[in-house]
């Protein structure tokens, strides 16, 4: 007999049990197709104009377009949401303690107390938060989406990737995770030592975004291997 | 919270279910769902760490459990994705990936199911249901053709007109002027590709097209695979069939060549098995005219002049054949190299010929003795043989002679790959086993597409590479699971006679010229024909001639847009049916939701007009029980062998395998070839009078640099797919158009081309030839070959929306077909989007 779909979510109880929650993106397997981005829209209710996770092409000056000099061109993507830094300056920025780093290293935030100062859009060395200048327009309405996991955000307040906190506090994966097509995307605790992400950080060479600033990212980029110049490895 | 939902369920609304239904552990706040505008309690915390303590809990809210249906997305873009959608209050609230299942039909485990797999466009489903831009009730049009002047009416009255205007069109041009035109909008088998507008033209004795792969422009390169591997007039070859190795095949590979292929963009999901073989020490090679997120993430990246893909192929023959690195005894087992050929009429040398007992093909013996093939050992592959009166070659050494010419410096010449890159190719080739091709269907857009196929196949051939896991040239998987249905009775109920087919390609000259049927009417159902189609401007003009044209669609198309009558169909979420293209999973499709706003699948307003024609009585079933019917479920004696032993509960609980020979599916993995010798035909008889027996490289029928209109029209014009749609689907949904500026349309165009042209970036440039224009933003990259340009195909140019300028690609594009096609009855014509010629120019 076939087994019975029992859905794509398992939950895992070490995510629940983790102290310092990380996700790491392999340049490898990324093409820029933009389904975290939407899959992330379509579990958030994210406004339209608005964005928690976007796809940046490492190329030419526009999406999808490569550096260099035809033929002689080079491409990647970095697929970019909030890093959960350790050591987050959007947390000592914010003037309400609405944004704050939770035990399991997930930088989260309270709508409610936000005032939208966007002192910690200011602080954020990476263009992660994003800030709701009227009323999120929500496509298809927020009637349809799912709701009751994630909080309305309402006109005036910064929003911004919560690793998907509410799923994660079940013990399932980010959506994007889920979502990704290629499996470019990993997700765990960076202080368990067998976690996939540990042991992809052991092995793969990688990077994280601006380490000069001190933040230390959760979020670590897999690098780019391999030729993809003309003839390549022929 | 939820485990209490859960339990409560289990003693109550559990066993009102329907099958196939799950509860999950999510629930949803009671009421939100229904009540518009309750974010405020929506948005509510349920849980305190969120708040950091400091806010109360939200009030224990009765919840509304979560539902679960796996479907399939039926949609037309080879991703044969599983969708888990989850509904609560009658509404989906989300889809993702589903889970496949683990064996076949008949029990045995699969070696690497799919995992979930699902893209940006699967995702946005839930915005394509829900659009607001969907036709929600019927309209007839009361203002001059085309002018949007529409008048809602009821079903009721819809289909009568329809029922009407047909009769009375049969009655004055004959029954073969309505022309039922079912496309590839949808792959799932009540509707769409196979789908019930087959048997309503079978029923009323309409003309209808095509149901194989003729949709337009894939069916070059299937012609082309029907001429090396099967025999068109052999009956039980049903007239041509096309397949490819299942997706999780290309594990096996060695070396995977995507040619053509921008599987990081199309057949997103798919790019996962390149990137798992390309880790375990796979050889990706990206051969395309741009530089695509495929060429990206391949090892090796060739930009081949578009239209000259056969010359690096005859480059890469020539070399395997100079150094002697053919598999010879797979050559001798299973193809046609070492049979002799007549040197004076090209046909195969038999031994009736050269005064030999029996019928059969004569090869020559070690020593250079001519005999009958049946029984000869090891026959010679290459040289010429004195054989009677003949000196005659091996089909191998006519192939060896017509491609000695494709040096790699000449072939270097003719594709603009540097020669040592063609080497190192050939070499790759010649010495690593096995070699897969995953071929896009961009080779399937030129005129001589047909020919590339043949010449894959051919190398392919000569290196082992066909029936064996990790080979092959593929395009899609799952073609031959419509072997699983029983199509003639699907499509010819008894009482009726099938239905002629009638090519998109012979349409637009059928409705201006009457042949070779008078079309007068026409039903288009999941196809967007006056947009999609190449020489759009002849396309409209052959439109707008109709008596009478019906469009069912989900959205204002631009072919809804020319309608007498636009019926409002359903999503892929809203109708019972099952999805079988493009994997060898049978994933059946439960309605979701029910129909929203007046409309209705197109089974049943097929089925009501037929009441109203009088052919009711073939059309008075569930879709369960014409699922049962094609199937044969419950009838393993009449089933097809590959879904012998189906049964509703492995439909309904999942996505069984079917029961192919080999999994993962490789096609002729017991080298039984159905062709006339029983062997690789790579050279093939019956294209003698074409001059195309052998795979030698011909210029394209438009776009080569000797064509003399290149002089006024020096630019070839390619017009890809982008991964923000589906062909013209998906252009309105607000997820996918807010990353690309509402799907604004751009040409790419290389610097170096626009300097000479005096272009800027994002300046309006107007893109023409002799066949029509358009105008479109620039957008300069260095990505794309000097000498081609690209523009997205399948934004919308309708009354409503302009995503580009002003007009589409397909107002440039022409209807020339390789008449050699003609003798693979189901792939005899194709649109040749891509073998184009234009000059730009600053609007």
């Amino acid at each position: 007999m076939s087994p019975s779909f029992v859905g794509v979510d398992v939950p895992d109880p070490k995510l629940q049990k983790a102290t310092r929650l990380g996700m790491v993106v392999d340049q490898n397997r990324c093409i820029g197709c933009w389904s975290c981005a939407v899959g992330c829209k379509e579990q958030q209710n994210v406004g339209i104009g608005l964005y928690w996770l976007r796809v940046l092409t490492v190329g030419g000056p526009f999406m999808d377009t490569p550096a260099g000099t035809f033929p002689d061109v080079t491409m990647s993507y970095q697929s970019t949401n909030c890093f959960h830094c350790d050591n987050p300056p959007c947390v000592k920025a914010c003037p309400t303690q609405a944004t704050y780093k939770m035990p399991n290293g997930i930088v989260n935030v309270n709508y409610e107390r936000c005032i939208g100062c966007r002192y910690c859009m200011v602080a954020c060395p990476y263009d992660n938060r994003v800030f709701n200048w009227r009323k999120p327009v929500q496509e298809p309405p927020a009637s349809v989406t799912v709701v009751g996991e994630t909080p309305a955000r309402p006109k005036g307040v910064v929003e911004k990737c919560t690793f998907c906190v509410q799923r994660v506090t079940d013990g399932l994966l980010p959506r994007c995770v889920v979502v990704c097509p290629t499996g470019a995307r990993t997700f765990g605790d960076l202080d368990d030592p067998t976690s996939e992400v540990s042991v992809l950080l052991r092995d793969r060479p990688s990077y994280v975004v601006f380490p000069e600033r001190g933040t230390r990212p959760s979020l670590h980029y897999l690098i780019r291997t391999g030729p993809n110049a003309v003839g390549g490895a022929l | 919270m939820s485990d209490d939902v859960e339990a409560a369920n289990a003693g109550g609304q559990g066993d009102e279910r329907p099958p196939g239904w799950r509860l999950t552990r999510r629930t949803f706040l009671a009421g939100c769902a229904a009540v518009a505008g309750t974010a405020a309690v929506a948005g509510k915390f349920v849980d305190e760490t969120f708040l950091g303590g400091l806010q109360p809990a939200a009030a224990a809210a009765p919840t509304v459990p979560e539902q679960l249906v796996r479907t399939g997305h039926s949609n037309n873009c080879d991703g044969a994705c599983g969708h888990l959608v989850h509904l609560a209050d009658g509404k989906v609230k989300l889809v993702e990936g589903a889970p496949y299942d683990k064996t076949t039909i008949d029990g045995r485990l699969i070696p690497q199911s799919y995992p979930p797999r699902i893209c940006l466009r699967g995702v946005a489903q839930l915005e394509n249901l829900y659009s607001g831009d969907r036709i929600k009730y019927p309209y007839k049009r009361v203002g001059e053709r085309g002018s949007g002047k529409w008048q809602r009416i009821g079903w009721d009255e819809a289909s009568t007109m329809i029922a009407d205007n047909l009769q009375k069109v049969q009655a004055k041009s004959g029954k073969d002027s309505v022309w039922i035109a079912p496309y590839t909008g949808s792959l799932s088998v009540l509707e769409g590709v196979v789908g019930v507008g087959f048997r309503f033209a079978s029923a009323i004795g309409a003309v209808a097209g095509d149901f194989e792969g003729d949709n337009e422009g894939d069916s070059a390169t299937p012609a082309g695979w029907n001429y090396v591997l099967v025999d068109p007039t052999n009956p039980s070859n049903g007239g041509g069939f096309f397949d490819g190795h299942e997706s999780t095949d290309f594990l096996s590979s060695k070396v995977i060549v995507l040619w053509a292929n921008n599987v990081a963009e199309t057949s997103i999901p798919d790019w996962r098995v390149m990137k798992d073989a390309q880790a375990q020490g796979a050889t990706v090679v990206s051969i395309d005219p741009r530089f695509t997120a495929t060429s990206a993430g391949s090892d090796a990246w060739l930009p081949v002049r578009p239209g000259t893909d056969t010359a690096l192929i005859d480059g890469i023959i020539n070399y395997v054949i100079q150094n002697k690195l053919f598999d010879a005894p797979y050559l001798r087992k299973y193809t046609v190299a070492p049979y002799l050929v007549n040197p004076k009429t090209h046909k195969w040398l038999r031994t009736g010929d050269v005064g030999l007992a029996g019928d059969d093909y004569v090869v020559a013996t070690g020593s250079g003795k001519v005999v009958a093939a049946k029984g000869a050992g090891t026959p010679q592959l290459l040289g010429s043989f004195k054989a009677g009166s003949f000196t005659a070659p091996t089909a191998m050494q006519v192939l060896a002679d017509a491609v000695a010419k494709y040096t790699p410096d000449y072939a270097a010449s003719l594709t603009d790959i540097p020669a040592a890159d063609i080497l190192a190719l050939a070499k790759l080739w010649g010495t690593t086993h096995p070699v897969g091709i995953r071929a896009g269907f961009a080779l399937s857009h030129w005129y001589y597409g047909d020919l590339t196929m043949q010449a894959m196949l051919t190398l392919q051939a000569l290196t082992g590479n066909i029936g064996v896991h990790g080979g092959g040239v593929t395009t899609f998987a799952g073609g031959l699971t419509t072997l699983a249905f029983d199509l003639p009775a699907w499509w010819a109920p008894t009482g009726t006679t099938l239905f002629t087919v009638m090519e998109p390609m012979q349409a637009c000259d059928a409705m201006l010229s009457d042949k070779p049927h008078p079309l007068r009417a026409a039903w288009f159902m999941v196809d967007n024909y006056a947009q999609q189609m190449s020489d759009r401007n002849k396309v409209v003009k052959a439109l707008k001639s109709l008596d009478f044209l019906v469009v069912s669609d989900y959205v204002m198309s631009a072919t809804a847009d020319l309608a007498d009558v636009v019926l409002p169909a359903c999503t892929y979420l809203e109708k019972t049916d099952l999805l079988s293209s493009n994997s060898f999973y049978l994933q059946y499709m439960p309605t979701a939701v029910q129909p929203l706003w007046e409309s209705k699948s197109d089974l049943d307003a097929v089925t009501m007009v037929a009441k109203k024609m009088g052919v009711g009585q073939y059309f008075d079933k569930t879709p369960d029980e014409y699922l049962t019917e094609l199937l044969h479920i419950g009838d393993p004696a009449g089933a097809d062998s590959t879904v012998t032993g189906l049964t509703w509960e492995q439909l309904k609980g999942g996505a069984p395998h079917m029961n192919m020979p080999t999994v993962p599916y490789v096609p002729f993995f017991n080298k039984e070839f159905p062709t006339k010798s029983g062997k690789i035909e790579f050279y093939v008889e019956m294209l003698v009078p074409y001059g195309q027996e052998v795979c030698d490289y011909k210029e394209p029928i438009e776009a080569s640099a000797s064509n003399p209109l290149a002089k006024k029209y020096p630019l070839t014009f390619l017009s890809t797919h982008t991964k923000f749609r589906t062909h013209s689907q998906y252009c309105d949904l607000p997820w996918l158009n807010e990353v690309t500026a509402n799907g604004q349309g751009f040409l790419e165009i290389n610097p170096k081309d626009a300097q000479a042209r005096g272009l800027a970036e994002g300046q309006v440039v107007r893109v023409f030839n002799d066949r029509g224009e358009m105008k479109v933003y620039a957008k300069l990259t260095e990505s794309i070959k000097p000498g081609v340009v690209n523009c997205y195909q399948g934004g919308w140019d309708t009354l409503a929306v302009k995503q580009y300028v002003e007009g589409h690609p397909n107002n440039l594009t022409h209807q020339l077909a390789n008449p050699a096609q003609s003798l693979i009855p189901n792939f005899p014509s194709n649109a040749a989007y891509y073998d184009c010629l234009v000059q730009v120019e600053g609007a």
